[in-house]
C-alpha cells in the first residue's frame, strides 16, 4: 500500500488526570494512501474532530504514533510546524481566518510563513485559488466582501497555497447549499489526482461518502467501528444505520427493492449507480 | 489551556450560597473584603482562614476547583511575596544574611500575610459571587442595588444589561480564540517565539477575525433580542424577583457576629513582635 | 380570526445606494414581488440556495427590515401601513417568533432558565406566569433537566432546542425558522426537525422553515421555492420535487428517490408515480419493474 500517513496504537485522552478525564481516542490504527480521498465519517462525540487535531500535529497523542512519510511527526516537537505544513488542515467553518486586506495577500499567507520567494508565493496563490475556484478578479478583494460559499473557498485556497501532502478537510461543506457543496467537494479530485495527495474529508453525510471518496473510515465511541473502500462500506450499509448513521435513501429503496425479490448489481449508492443497476436488471430480464 | 481557568465562572448549583439574594452576596461579599483588611494578626487571619474554607463547604463547590482558581496568579503571588521578603526591614538581627540581602522575620510575616490575605480574598468573593451566582442575577443584583442612580438619569438597566451580555460570550470568546489560533497555527503562524515585535504581529491574524466575528454575532444577538421583544427595560418584568428571605436575614447575622468577633481579635495585645516569635517556633519546629 | 396568518402582496425589497450597508446587503439579499398567503396551521418550507433572499422574506414579516413596497398583513394587521406604531409593533414580534442559524449567537443568558424567561420578562408579564411558561417551554422541548445549566456547554443541537423555548415562552402564534438546522449535525437536525412538526401538529403553530436542505423541505406540506428573490415554485412537496431539472437548474436538489426516477425517465424509460420518500419510491420502483417481468 502506498501510504503517507498513518497512525499506529493512537490514543488521546482529554483532562488526563482529572474527574474530567475522557478517552476520546483508543488505540486507534489507520493508514492513508496516496492519491486516494479517505471519508472519515462518524457522530459528534465519535473523535473524528480529535483525530483531525491529531494528523496534523496541532494535538500530541496521550499515546501512540503518527507517522508521516514513516517518520514519527513528534520526533522533533520543535519543528512540528513543518508538519503542518506537509498535512494542510481546513478547519471546521475556516472562513473565520480570513483576516489580510485582499484575498490574495490571505491566500498568501501561509506560503509567506514556509519562507517562499514572491515569485514562487504568486504562482502559489494563482494555483490555488484556481483549484478552489477562486476568480481572478476576486484575488484583489477584500475576504470580507465575498459572499459565504466564495469566502469558504477563499480560507481553503490558503491551505491548499501550502501544497500539502495531505489535505485534511473537515466538514468543509457545511451549511451551504447543494451548489456550494458540489463546487467544494468537486475540486478535491483533482487535488488528489494533480498533486498525488491523500485527501482525508470529514463529513456527516453518507451521501457526500458515496458520491466523493474511494476509501471510507467509519469511527464510533472513539474505535474504527468499519475501514474499507466505498464499495466495501456501502454494501454493509445495515450495519452502519445500526450505529444510526444515515444511509444514502438510494441504499434504502435499494434494500427495500431486495426485500420484495428485486435484487440489483452494482454501485448501489449513488443516484448515477443504481440507476445503471436498474437499466443492468431490466436487460437481464429483458433477456 | 485557556478553558481551564476557573476564576470568574459560575457553577450552578442549589446549595445555601447559590440560594442567597445576589444583593445579600454583594453586600456580604463587601464585608468580607473589609474583613480581609482588617485582620493584621495570625488569630484574625486564622478565623479568616476558617471563615473561608467554611464558605467553600458550605457552597458545595469542590476545593479543587476553588483552588484551580487561585492557580493563575501565583505566580504574581510569589513574585510579591518575595519582595516583600527582601525589602522589608525590620528590627533585631536577620534572620538570614548575605551581601546586601538581608531577611528579616517581619519580612516573612508580611509574606505570608500578604499571601493569606491576597488567597482568602480571592476564594471568599468568588465563593461568594461568581462560583455561586448566576452572572445575570449578580447583574440583577447589581442593577438593583444601584437602582437609586437612575433617578439621577444614570443608565443602570443598560449597563447590567451590557455587563450580562459580556459574561455570556465570554467562554464563547475563548473558544473561538482557540479555534482561530489553530486555524492560524494550521497556516504555519507562530504565537510563541520571536521578538516581541514579531509576537504582536503574529496577533493580526488571529485579532481580525476575532473582531470580525464579534461584530457579526454583535449584530445577530442585537436582531434575536429585538425578536424577542427586548426594548430595553420598559415594562419589564423579571423571572427572578429579588426578594430578601429569612435566609439572607440569617445569613447578615452570622457575617456581623463574625466580623464583630473578628474585630475583637484585630485589637487583642497582638504585635507583629508576638506573631513573629509564634513564626519562629513554628520554624524551628519544622 | 384571519384565514390567513401571514398575507403579502407584491413585496419589494431593495437596496438604494445611499443606505448600502455591506453588511446587511450581504445579510438580506433583494426580493421582488413577492405575494404569499400562509395560512393558519400551515407547515410551509421556504426553500433556496444561499442568497436566494429567502431569509429576506423572513426579516420582513417580523420588521427587522422595511419593505420597499407591498404590503405585509400578519393576522389581517398591516404592518406595513403609515399608522403602525411601535408598540404594535412588538405585539407582532411576540406572534412571530424567530429561531435563527448559530445557536450561539441568540442565547443572551447563563443559565437556561434564564435565557428562556426572556422573552416573557420582556413582555412584561407577572413572574408567575413567566416561571409557568419557562417550565412548560422547556417541557416541550425536552430539555427540563438541563433548567440550570450553562448553554454554552450544551451541544448546538441542544442549544437550538433552548432557542425554540424562548420563543415558545412567547405563545407565538407562527415560528419561522431561519436556517435553524444549518450548522447542526445530523442528530441534532433531526431532533428540531420533529419539534417543528410536534409544535405544528400538537400545538396548531404555523411553522415556516427556511431551508436549502430538501429532506427537510420534502416533509413539509407546501414547499416555496425562492430563487433571485423572486417565488418560482410553490406547492406540495410532492408537485415541487418533481420538477427534478427546473431545481438542478437554479442549484438544488430533489430527494435522491425523485432524482433517480428522473434519471430513469431521462434513460427512456415510461414509469409513472413519486419518489418523495424511500418507501414511495420502492414502491413506484416496484410497480414498474414487476410489470416488467
Amino acid at each position: 500500500m502506498n501510504s503517507i500517513l498513518e497512525l499506529k496504537d493512537v490514543s488521546y485522552v482529554y483532562s488526563k488526570g482529572t474527574p474530567f478525564e475522557k478517552v476520546a481516542l483508543d488505540k486507534v490504527n489507520i493508514a492513508f494512501e496516496k492519491g486516494k480521498i479517505t471519508g472519515l465519517i462518524g457522530h459528534t462525540g465519535s473523535g473524528k474532530s480529535t483525530l483531525v487535531g491529531l494528523l496534523n500535529g496541532l494535538n500530541k497523542p496521550t499515546e501512540g504514533t503518527v507517522f508521516l512519510d514513516g517518520v514519527d511527526i513528534w520526533e522533533k516537537p520543535k519543528e512540528i510546524s513543518r508538519v503542518r505544513y506537509r498535512v494542510g488542515l481546513v478547519m471546521q467553518y475556516p472562513e473565520y481566518q480570513l483576516f489580510d486586506e485582499t484575498v490574495r495577500e490571505d491566500i498568501a499567507f501561509a506560503p509567506k510563513n514556509l519562507g517562499l520567494d514572491d515569485v514562487e508565493i504568486e504562482a502559489r496563490v494563482r494555483d490555488a485559488a484556481s483549484f478552489a475556484g477562486i476568480g481572478e478578479e476576486l484575488l484583489d478583494k477584500s475576504p470580507f466582501d465575498l459572499s459565504g460559499g466564495q469566502k469558504r473557498r477563499a480560507a481553503i485556497a490558503g491551505i491548499i497555497a501550502m501544497r500539502p501532502d495531505v489535505l485534511v478537510l473537515d466538514e468543509p461543506a457545511a451549511g451551504l447549499d447543494p451548489r456550494g457543496r458540489s463546487e467544494i467537494l468537486g475540486s478535491l479530485r483533482k487535488y488528489a489526482d494533480d498533486s498525488s495527495a491523500s485527501v482525508i474529508l470529514v463529513s456527516h453525510s453518507m451521501e457526500d461518502m458515496a458520491h466523493y471518496c474511494d476509501n471510507v473510515v467509519v469511527m464510533a465511541d472513539g474505535r474504527i467501528h468499519s475501514s474499507g473502500t466505498v464499495d466495501e462500506i456501502f454494501s454493509v450499509a445495515e450495519k452502519l444505520s445500526k450505529i444510526g448513521l444515515d444511509v444514502p435513501s438510494v441504499s434504502k429503496i435499494v434494500s427495500a427493492l431486495a426485500a420484495r425479490g428485486i435484487d440489483l448489481k452494482g454501485k448501489l449508492y449513488t443516484v448515477e449507480g443504481v440507476k445503471d443497476a436498474i437499466l443492468e436488471y431490466i436487460k437481464e430480464v429483458n433477456k | 489551556m485557556i478553558s481551564d481557568i476557573t476564576l470568574g465562572q459560575f457553577f450552578p448549583g442549589y446549595s445555601p450560597i447559590h440560594k442567597l439574594d445576589p444583593r445579600t452576596k454583594i453586600i456580604l461579599a463587601t464585608a468580607f473584603i473589609v474583613a480581609v483588611f482588617m485582620a493584621n494578626n495570625p488569630v484574625s487571619f486564622l478565623l479568616l482562614t476558617l471563615g473561608a474554607l467554611v464558605l467553600v463547604a458550605v457552597s458545595r463547590l469542590s476545593f479543587k476547583v476553588v483552588f484551580k482558581g487561585i492557580k493563575p496568579i501565583i505566580l504574581i503571588l510569589l513574585f510579591t511575596a518575595l519582595i516583600n521578603v527582601f525589602m522589608t526591614s525590620g528590627e533585631g538581627t536577620p534572620l538570614f544574611e548575605l551581601g546586601i540581602i538581608k531577611i528579616y522575620t517581619e519580612g516573612i510575616v508580611r509574606a505570608v500575610f500578604m499571601a493569606v490575605r491576597v488567597v482568602i480574598l480571592i476564594i471568599g468573593t468568588s465563593v461568594l459571587l461568581t462560583y455561586t451566582t448566576s452572572p445575570i442575577s449578580l447583574t440583577d443584583g447589581i442593577e438593583s442595588l444601584l437602582s437609586p442612580l437612575k433617578k439621577i438619569g444614570v443608565p443602570v438597566h443598560t449597563f447590567a444589561m451590557m455587563m450580562s451580555i459580556a459574561l455570556r460570550f465570554i467562554p464563547t470568546l475563548v473558544e473561538e480564540t482557540e479555534k482561530i489560533m489553530n486555524a492560524q497555527k494550521s497556516r504555519g503562524a507562530d504565537f510563541t517565539s520571536g521578538s516581541l515585535v514579531n509576537r504582536a504581529k503574529a496577533l493580526i491574524p488571529l485579532l481580525i477575525p476575532l473582531f470580525v466575528s464579534s461584530f457579526k454575532r454583535a449584530e445577530e444577538l442585537a436582531t434575536a433580542m429585538e425578536c424577542r421583544c427586548y426594548r430595553g427595560d420598559k415594562n419589564r418584568t423579571k423571572l427572578v424577583k429579588l426578594e430578601y428571605k429569612g435566609r439572607d436575614i440569617l445569613w447578615f447575622l452570622i457575617f456581623a457576629a463574625a466580623l464583630a468577633i473578628l474585630i475583637l481579635t484585630t485589637v487583642l495585645p497582638y504585635n507583629l513582635d508576638i506573631s513573629g516569635q509564634i513564626y519562629e517556633i513554628v520554624f524551628y519546629q519544622i | 380570526m384571519n384565514d390567513y396568518i401571514i398575507k403579502t402582496e407584491s413585496l419589494n425589497f431593495v437596496y438604494d445606494d445611499e443606505d448600502s450597508d455591506i453588511v446587511k446587503q450581504a445579510t438580506s439579499p433583494a426580493l421582488s414581488d413577492v405575494s404569499l398567503s400562509i395560512k393558519r396551521g400551515e407547515y410551509v418550507a421556504i426553500l433556496g440556495h444561499n442568497g436566494s433572499g429567502k431569509s429576506t422574506f423572513a426579516k420582513l414579516l417580523n420588521m427587522i427590515l422595511t419593505p420597499t413596497s407591498g404590503k405585509i398583513y400578519i393576522d389581517g394587521v398591516d404592518i406595513t401601513s403609515e399608522s403602525f406604531s411601535e408598540d404594535d409593533m412588538f405585539d407582532i414580534r411576540r406572534k412571530i417568533g424567530m429561531v435563527f442559524q448559530n445557536p450561539d449567537n441568540q442565547l443572551v443568558a447563563t443559565v437556561v432558565e434564564e435565557d428562556v424567561a426572556f422573552g416573557p420578562e420582556n413582555l412584561g408579564l407577572p413572574r408567575e406566569e413567566i416561571r409557568r411558561r419557562v417550565n412548560s417551554a422547556l417541557s416541550v422541548v425536552g430539555m427540563t433537566d438541563y433548567a440550570r445549566h450553562a448553554p454554552h456547554k450544551l451541544s448546538g443541537g441542544q442549544k437550538q432546542r433552548i432557542a425554540i423555548a424562548g420563543i415558545l415562552a412567547m405563545k407565538p402564534d407562527i415560528i419561522i425558522f431561519d436556517e435553524s438546522t444549518a450548522m447542526l449535525d445530523p442528530m441534532g437536525r433531526r431532533d428540531i426537525v420533529a419539534i417543528m412538526e410536534r409544535l405544528n401538529r400538537e400545538e396548531g403553530i404555523t411553522i415556516l422553515n427556511i431551508t436549502h436542505y430538501m429532506e427537510e423541505a420534502a416533509r413539509a406540506d407546501r414547499v416555496v421555492v425562492i430563487n433571485d428573490g423572486r417565488v418560482v415554485l410553490d406547492g406540495s412537496a410532492r408537485d415541487v420535487f418533481s420538477e427534478v431539472s427546473y431545481l438542478h437548474s437554479i442549484g438544488l436538489e430533489a430527494p435522491q428517490g425523485n432524482e433517480l426516477i428522473d434519471e430513469l425517465r431521462s434513460a427512456g424509460l415510461d414509469i409513472s408515480g413519486d419518489g418523495l420518500t424511500p418507501d414511495e419510491a420502492t414502491e413506484t420502483l416496484f410497480k414498474f419493474l414487476s410489470r416488467k417481468n
